[in-house]
Formats: C-alpha cells, sequence, structure tokens
C-alpha cells in the first residue's frame, strides 16, 4: 500500500549470511563434537550393514563353510519364489490395514482428546499406554485374549451366555491376519493420535472461529480447515506408521508365528525364517534388503502424494496499491445470506446432546486403551487355575498374590523354570537399558547439537541420511551380522553386548531427538555465551545442556523404553539366563509354559508393563516430547 | 448493515466475572472502537457479539433482534482476527470466496465479488498466491476482503493493525476508515492503540477491568474524560495529577496544556513552579520533565531559551483545560 510494504524476502539476503548459516565449513569444534557419535554409529549400524551386504551377495555350504560370491544370485532365487510373492500380498495387506485404521482412530482419538474437558491428561495417558507397552507383551496378552479353549473373549462370550459364538479366534487363516493387523493397530494408534494431536494443537484458534463466521458447520470445518492444516502431520505419520508395519515382527512372532499355515506370515517374519531357521542367510539378507527397498519405495510415493502441491513460482513484486484517490467501485452484487434457519434443536438441547455423544466417545477411548491392559492386571491376580478353567470364564474365583511371589522371589513356591529367571532378568533389562541410555546420552547431545547449527555441511548432512537409513532398515538385517561379530568377540550373553546392540538403536534416535531439540534453541544464546568467554565445551556444558535439560530427559526416558521394550536383539543374542531381558523371558513363557504357568507368566506381564505404564502417567509430558521430537520409535 | 445493541451484557468465565453488566447502542453505519488496556474485556466482548462466546445475562440485538438463538455462522457477522487467520492452504482467491460459497452463491456471482473486493483492496495481482508468500500488509488487506465480499451485518476488527509495522499502520487505518464509510459498514473495532481509536472512531467505548468507563466521541473523550482512569488512558503523554490543597481532588493537566508561563497568560490560569530534569527534543516542541513539590510532571515547550537542567521555571495552563477528580473514586467532578 506504501513504499514501505515489501515483498517478503524480495531483498536479496546477504551471500555472507546465508554462508555463516550453513555452508561455510564447520570449526574443528564441530567435528570434534561429532566425532564419538559418528565413529560408534560406523561401529554398530554400518559394519553390520556392510555385513549383511555381503551376506546378501555370497552364498555359504553350511557343511563345507565355503563361500562364494553370487552376485544378485539371492535377490533373484527369493523374488523367484512363491512363498515371496504370498509374503509380500500378504505385507501390502497388512500395510493398508494399519495404515487406514490407526490413521481414522488415531485422527479420532485426537480430536477427541483435543478438547478441554476435565481428566484429559489423565486420559491422554490411559491412550499412550498401548503404545508404551512392549510388543512382546501385547503379544501375550491379546494371544491369550484371543485363545481357543481358555481365551478371555471365549470366557466373556461364555459369561454372558453367547458360547455358541466362541471360537479358536486365531485358527482362521484371514481372520489371524486381520486380527493381529489389529493388535498391530491397538499398539500403533496412539503415536498416530499423539502427532496429529500436537498438529491440532499448532493450529490457531482463530482458523476455526473465521470459518465458523464464514458459515462453515462442523462437518465442513473439519474437511475444509482441519484435514488440510494436518497434510504435513498425516504425511509423515503415514511414513512412519508404514515403516513400522512394514517392520512388525514381535507381534507377530508371539501371537502366531506366521501361522496358522503361513497365513500371518509377513515379509519381517519370513525374512527371520529364512535367515535362522533354514539358515539360508544370503537369501535372508536379500529379503530383508528388498523390505528396506519397499519401506523407501513407499516414503517417496506419500512424499509425491501428500507433499503441498507448489503454487506457481512467485511473479515479481507487482504494484498493489490501491489508488486511495479513485472513486470506489460499487459492489455488483449485494450478497444477503438467507434468512437463518429456526434450528430444529435449541441450542440447550444441542448441547447436552452432543455432551453425551463426548462422553461416550472418551468412555470408548478409554475401554478401547485400558480395559485389555486392566484384563491383564485382573488375570494375574486370579488363581492360576482360573486361567484354564472349561468352560472359560472371565470372572475371577477370587484374587491372590502367589502369581507374584512365584516371580519375584527365588523360593516363591512355584516349580516353574521360567518364573525363577523373572527377578534377573528385570534386573538386566533395567540395567541394560539405563546404561545405555547414558552411554547415548554421553555422546548424543553434542552430535545433535553440530547437526542442528550446521545443517548444511556435507559431512554433517550424509551422518543424517545414514541415521535416516538405518530407521527405514529391519533390525532383522543387523541382528544377524551381530550374532556372527558376538561369536567371535564372545560377546554373545553379555549385558555388555546387549548395551552395544541397543547403541545401534538408540544411538541414531537420540542424536534425532538431540538435533530437534537444537533446533528450537536460539543461536543467539550460543553467542551470547562465547560473548561471555565460554569456550565452545563450557558453552555446551554451562550454557546449552542446561537449556534443553527438557529435551534431555524426554530422551533418556524415551530411550529407556525402547530399550526396555527391545525384543528381537535380545532374544538372539543371549541363550542364558545371565543376560536375557524380560522380554526375552516372557516369550519364553509362551513357547514352553504349561498350564500352571500362566498365571506367573501374566504376573510377569505385569511386571514387563509397568515402566511403560509408570512413564505414560508420572512423565507424559516427556514421553510426548520424545515421540514428537524422535517420532520414530517402533 | 445493521445496528448493534448490547444491552446489559454479563459474561463469566466460572466463578470470575469478565464483562458487568456493558450497555452500548452501536447505530447503524457507525464506526465504534472498543479502547482499553489488555485484559479490560474488550476482545471478550467482540467474540460475544460474533457468537463465538456465549454471554451469561443480558442481550446482543442485531437490528433490534435477539442475538441469543443464533450461532455464530448464522449472525452475518464479519471478523478480521489479530492474526488475520488466513486459511494457509487456500490461495488468497479461495480465501476470499469462502464465505460466498458458503452461502451456495453461484460461480459468476462468487467470480464479480471477489474481484471487486480484490480490486477495491488493490489484491487483483495476488490473487493466485498462497498466504504464505504474502507480506503482512498483504495479508491483513485478504482478512479485510474476506470479510467484506458479502455484505456483513457489521465488521468486527480484533486489532487487526498491531502486527504492522509502524508507518504501514498509520496508513492502513486511514484506509480502513475510508473503506468504512464508502461501504457504509457498521464497524466494532478493538484496539488497545488510543491514538488508533481516537483517529478512526466516530464514538469510542472505554473499557477498564469489564466495566465501560466512558462511551462518547473521540474529543468529547479527550476533552470530557468521565473519570481519572479515560483521563490517563486517553492522550500521550500521560495527563499530570496532582493533588489539590485539600487533598480530596486531583487535578489533572495535559502536558500539551502545561507550558512555560508567558505575558499572554489570562490572569486565572492555573501556575505552578519547579525545576527542570530532563528536557526531551519532540520534533515540534520539546517536553520538560519538571519536578514540583517532590513529584515529576511532564509539560510542553516551543522554545527552551534559558532553560537548562536544574533552572527554575514556572508553568502555566488556561484555567479551562484544567480537571478535577475526586481523589477516592476518581469521578471528575
Amino acid at each position: 500500500m506504501t513504499a514501505v510494504e515489501t515483498e517478503p524476502q524480495a531483498i536479496p539476503r546477504p551471500k555472507r549470511s546465508r554462508r555463516r548459516n550453513g555452508r561455510a565449513r564447520p570449526p574443528l569444534f564441530a567435528y570434534l563434537a561429532t566425532a564419538p557419535t559418528l565413529l560408534l554409529v560406523l561401529l554398530v549400524v554400518g559394519l553390520p550393514l556392510a555385513y549383511s551386504i555381503w551376506l546378501a551377495t555370497h552364498k555359504s555350504n553350511p557343511i563345507t563353510k565355503k563361500t562364494t560370491f553370487v552376485g544378485l544370485d539371492n535377490f533373484k532365487t527369493v523374488l523367484a519364489q512363491d512363498s515371496f510373492w504370498n509374503a509380500f500380498y500378504r505385507t501390502i495387506y497388512f500395510v493398508g490395514f494399519s495404515m487406514v485404521l490407526t490413521t481414522v482412530l488415531g485422527i479420532i482419538m485426537a480430536l477427541v482428546l483435543n478438547k478441554a474437558f476435565r481428566g484429559r491428561g489423565f486420559m491422554r495417558s490411559v491412550m499412550l499406554v498401548p503404545w508404551a507397552m512392549a510388543p512382546v507383551s501385547i503379544g501375550v496378552l491379546w494371544s491369550f485374549i484371543y485363545a481357543g479353549d481358555i481365551g478371555t473373549l471365549n470366557g466373556i462370550l461364555h459369561d454372558l451366555g453367547l458360547g455358541f459364538l466362541a471360537t479358536p479366534w486365531l485358527g482362521n487363516n484371514t481372520r489371524a491376519l486381520n486380527l493381529v493387523a489389529l493388535t498391530h493397530v491397538w499398539n500403533q494408534t496412539p503415536l498416530t493420535a499423539l502427532m496429529v494431536l500436537a498438529g491440532l494443537q499448532s493450529m490457531p484458534a482463530s482458523l476455526h472461529k473465521a470459518a465458523m463466521l464464514d458459515g462453515a458447520g462442523p462437518v465442513t470445518r473439519f474437511f475444509q480447515i482441519t484435514l488440510p492444516w494436518l497434510k504435513p502431520t498425516l504425511l509423515f505419520v503415514s511414513i512412519i506408521a508404514t515403516i513400522n508395519a512394514l517392520m512388525a515382527f514381535d507381534i507377530i512372532m508371539i501371537m502366531t508365528g506366521g501361522g496358522p499355515g503361513e497365513a500371518t506370515t509377513v515379509f519381517a517374519w519370513l525374512g527371520y525364517v529364512y535367515s535362522f531357521q533354514f539358515l539360508r542367510f544370503g537369501q535372508g539378507a536379500a529379503m530383508l534388503y528388498i523390505l528396506t527397498g519397499l519401506s523407501f519405495l513407499l516414503a517417496i510415493v506419500y512424499v509425491l502424494v501428500l507433499s503441498p502441491r507448489r503454487r506457481k513460482a512467485r511473479t515479481a513484486a507487482v504494484a498493489t496499491t490501491p489508488d486511495s484517490t479513485a472513486q470506489r467501485i460499487r459492489r455488483p452484487y449485494s450478497i444477503t445470506p438467507p434468512p437463518p434457519r429456526d434450528p430444529v434443536l435449541s441450542p440447550r438441547t444441542r448441547a447436552i446432546l452432543s455432551d453425551i455423544g463426548f462422553r461416550a466417545m472418551v468412555a470408548l477411548i478409554f475401554i478401547w486403551s485400558a480395559v485389555p491392559v486392566l484384563l491383564l492386571v485382573m488375570m494375574s491376580l486370579t488363581p492360576a487355575s482360573d486361567l484354564i478353567r472349561t468352560p472359560p470364564s472371565a470372572i475371577p474365583s477370587g484374587f491372590t498374590l502367589d502369581n507374584f511371589k512365584a516371580v519375584l522371589f527365588p523360593d516363591g513356591g512355584t516349580t516353574s523354570v521360567q518364573a525363577r529367571r523373572v527377578p534377573l532378568s528385570l534386573m538386566n533389562s533395567f540395567i541394560i537399558g539405563v546404561v545405555t541410555v547414558a552411554v547415548a546420552l554421553a555422546m548424543a547431545p553434542f552430535a545433535g547439537y553440530v547437526f542442528a547449527r550446521w545443517p548444511r555441511a556435507r559431512a554433517f548432512q550424509a551422518g543424517l541420511w545414514a541415521m535416516l537409513f538405518t530407521r527405514m532398515t529391519p533390525a532383522l538385517t543387523l541382528v544377524l551380522p551381530f550374532f556372527v561379530i558376538y561369536r567371535t568377540l564372545g560377546l554373545i550373553d553379555t549385558r555388555t553386548g546387549m548395551v552395544i546392540a541397543h547403541l545401534s538403536i538408540l544411538l541414531p534416535l537420540v542424536s534425532w531427538m538431540m538435533k530437534s531439540t537444537f533446533e528450537g534453541v536460539p543461536k543467539s544464546l550460543d553467542a551470547a555465551a562465547r560473548i561471555d568467554g565460554c569456550t565452545n565445551f563450557q558453552m555446551m556444558t554451562k550454557v546449552l545442556l542446561p537449556v534443553i535439560r527438557p529435551g534431555i530427559m524426554a530422551a533418556a526416558i524415551f530411550g529407556f523404553l525402547v530399550s526396555w521394550n527391545e525384543f528381537l536383539f535380545a532374544m538372539i543374542l543371549t541363550s542364558t539366563p545371565d543376560s536375557q531381558t524380560i522380554t526375552v523371558v516372557l516369550s519364553g513363557f509362551l513357547q514352553q509354559a504349561r498350564f500352571h504357568e500362566y498365571g506367573p507368566m501374566f504376573a510377569a506381564s505385569v511386571l514387563s508393563v509397568l515402566p511403560p505404564v509408570i512413564i505414560a502417567f508420572v512423565f507424559q509430558r516427556y514421553l510426548v516430547q520424545g515421540a514428537l521430537s524422535g517420532a520414530v520409535k517402533g | 448493515m445493521a445496528s448493534i445493541t448490547i444491552d446489559n451484557v454479563i459474561k463469566d468465565y466460572g466463578t470470575t466475572r469478565v464483562l458487568h453488566g456493558l450497555n452500548l447502542d452501536i447505530r447503524e453505519g457507525e464506526f465504534v472502537s472498543l479502547l482499553g488496556p489488555s485484559g479490560c474485556g474488550k476482545s471478550t466482548l467482540l467474540f460475544c457479539v460474533a457468537g463465538l462466546e456465549p454471554i451469561s445475562e443480558g442481550q446482543i440485538r442485531f437490528d433490534g433482534t435477539d442475538m441469543a438463538q443464533r450461532s455464530s455462522r448464522d449472525r452475518n457477522i464479519a471478523l478480521v482476527f489479530q492474526d488475520y487467520a488466513l486459511y494457509p492452504h487456500m490461495s488468497v482467491r479461495e480465501n476470499i470466496a469462502f464465505p460466498l460459497k458458503r452461502l451456495k452463491v453461484d460461480s459468476s456471482t462468487i467470480e464479480a465479488q471477489v474481484k471487486w473486493a480484490a480490486e477495491t483492496l488493490g489484491l487483483s495481482a495476488l490473487l493466485d498466491r498462497a498466504p504464505s508468500d504474502l507480506s503482512g500488509g498483504q495479508r491483513q488487506r485478504v482478512a479485510v476482503g474476506r470479510a467484506i465480499v458479502r455484505n456483513p451485518a457489521a465488521l468486527l476488527m480484533d486489532e487487526p493493525l498491531s502486527n504492522l509495522d509502524a508507518s504501514l499502520r498509520v496508513h492502513m487505518r486511514t484506509e480502513i476508515k475510508r473503506l468504512a464509510r464508502d461501504l457504509g459498514l457498521t464497524v466494532l473495532f478493538v484496539t488497545h492503540d488510543q491514538e488508533e481509536a481516537m483517529v478512526m472512531s466516530d464514538r469510542i467505548a472505554v473499557l477498564s477491568n469489564g466495566y465501560l468507563q466512558q462511551f462518547a466521541e473521540p474529543m468529547e473523550v479527550y476533552r470530557n474524560p468521565a473519570n481519572r482512569f479515560v483521563a490517563e488512558f486517553i492522550g500521550s503523554p500521560k495527563m499530570n495529577l496532582l493533588p489539590a490543597s485539600d487533598g480530596k481532588v486531583l487535578m489533572g493537566l495535559r502536558p500539551q496544556d502545561l507550558t512555560p508561563a508567558n505575558a499572554a497568560d489570562a490572569p486565572d490560569a492555573y501556575a505552578v513552579t519547579g525545576n527542570v530534569a530532563l528536557i526531551e527534543p519532540a520534533g515540534p516542541h520539546y517536553f520538560l520533565d519538571v519536578m514540583v513539590n517532590g513529584q515529576m510532571i511532564k509539560a510542553t515547550a516551543n522554545e527552551i531559551d534559558g532553560l537548562g537542567q536544574g533552572s527554575q521555571v514556572k508553568l502555566t495552563a488556561p484555567s479551562h483545560r484544567v480537571y478535577r477528580f475526586d481523589s477516592d473514586s476518581g469521578v471528575a467532578l
């Protein structure tokens, strides 16, 4: 309107400032700060990956132990097999099923939990629980709910007099796949809801008010305002959800083991079977690389489909000053709104009805998220004999602490071998989690700082991409090389070995989280610290690290949870109770449990979900922050 | 356009009362500012008129019709938000057309209306841009365009100029006032900037703590403030308040009315004497900080010949420019 008003960014930025922002060669300090992290990532991720590439391109004879280079033959062999293609279609179905359901349910949950109501904080914690739990614990819980003769679901049906509906739920092919996918959805929906919630909270309140005044009703506003606003969030959510669905392994292993028949054999499971049951390492590795490729491909497709369309390139600055002296043009049409409709229901009735509907939604979220967990707690408190009644019943005959005694005390009066392993395994899980987090936090903040401050320096960009790549690679790809290397180094079945293995997950994760955290710290703070006489190291320890303490807390809590819940590495890299973690012991229950061990098994399950539940309720804020800045937990 | 009657409106948030029985009669086509410091309830009142906030008691009437049963989408109100609230995923054209689409107007009418609104506001060249590609001033005009593209019963504006830089703000207030006059809009304009309110409004409603302090034409509010709060809030620099000798009355003196004594002073002029503490050049004149009986007061001088820090000066004000307030209640006497 006046000369003072300038086009945005019309003034060319001075070149010097741009160079200072990124392209300029980073100082030595930056390289030193990232070196430990990058070296360790290279060691715990790069080396195993290289080895798995070697495996994928070689063929080994298990008897003669001779290996020969075969190029892409392993890939060709795999691609020619029916089982591969069957698993491929099943995987696509599994991913599609989870994607649609997690997105729809996640958006609904987020919309409900974004409204202000009493108990919202509590409900948000409740909502998070299924996601904070270990997939192994989830598998144990749901496989018992769906179990044939003695399952809880059948028990409830019998109690309701609907016994004729009882059936072995996981016995039918299609149903088994759907139920496993549903369990995965149960586990993953909170993550989607969390990210959508963050997207909703960043939406300016005025947007909906403006649309309301412009005459848009609730439905129009959802589709015209809310959904477009969430588009970038949904893009991100879709990528994460797809990767997580492609890599889903723990739940399938615990619930069905790929069966019945091959009904739930998806890619990740097939790769495992090839590598560790058929011992065709080359083909297994090839399969897992195809899985990695698939996750990249889908990520690219999402970006193409969902990324904001580019508007026309900006035209040169145009004169946009209205001529203040000119006679105003008359309004061509006088638009008068239709006479206001008489509402069918009075505003009061409508308010009451929508309030009832809203409460019902909150109740549904509670039932969906909390009731299965409460069932688990109830089963752990009932006499073991209750769990094997025929016909089954969900109503306990009494309550007892025997199951907890059996798993917590060495002389708990149990004959169960597995139950005796629980206390040590809890200790192992705790130690491994704490040490891994401590090591990661000793290095990653420095790397994260450099990644945030010199985002365009080539060396660091490469490091970041490498870390992103590890996220797209199934852990199964890493686990085999780890196994081989550990056997050589004698690290199998040691807690040290477990810490190193978990670092391969946590180090990229925590570095990424620290990068996001530092991006929110103004650069002027760095400058102020330096002007006030800090060395680079003092700037970190005295100024920046205290500033990002909440971010560090979030990374610590989140990282601990990831380590605590981890199953695959722990299963492959441990063999004796000395270093087995709780997830391994829990899965052991399922494989060898006799009927009288169900009670202790549920007690162990409850103990395994205790830390995640405590974190979800006590440290909800940090957990949420961690999830949003890392957003990568499986 | 419509007249708006705010009749004894009370608004409670829980147990906190934020509007205490406000009464305002806004005529059709009138430009009214709601002026007050932050937290005085002016934006709350605006949102109540828009129907975004329910009122606890009282009535809001448009052209005599009670709005209690009408949701905001049925009130035919346009509101320009402080942050403009442009729909980020829509082009300027789509933003302006949005309210018309909700009215199910046919597309040729929409096109003509949008064209008109864009030409009126000088946005024709920007119609295909995204809001993120616009400067602050351009976004502001798009928000106004979206508001005037239909015939709203009233145009409500919530501090629409506060995010603009100073010179653009001065320019835009003239533009908005002209636009409102040309289109005959009833405007309710929320601001905390007394100068903005003075320049733009037909009448100003001064609010404090949820109470209406005064509702009058700008110069009336300036020259005859109803109470101490209005007197201090309107005018810059702030009015000096000096206790009178009996202690029950406060004397109010605007710095602009208080000048060094000269021969042309009327014999009954008010006079005080003090020592100059600071001289601030302000362009057309100087501001003097003068210590009078242990209290710093501000005065104006056209020339400062012979004045320096510490020098004694006699200040006078015409007697009809001396305001008096009850020192307890603050009410103008």
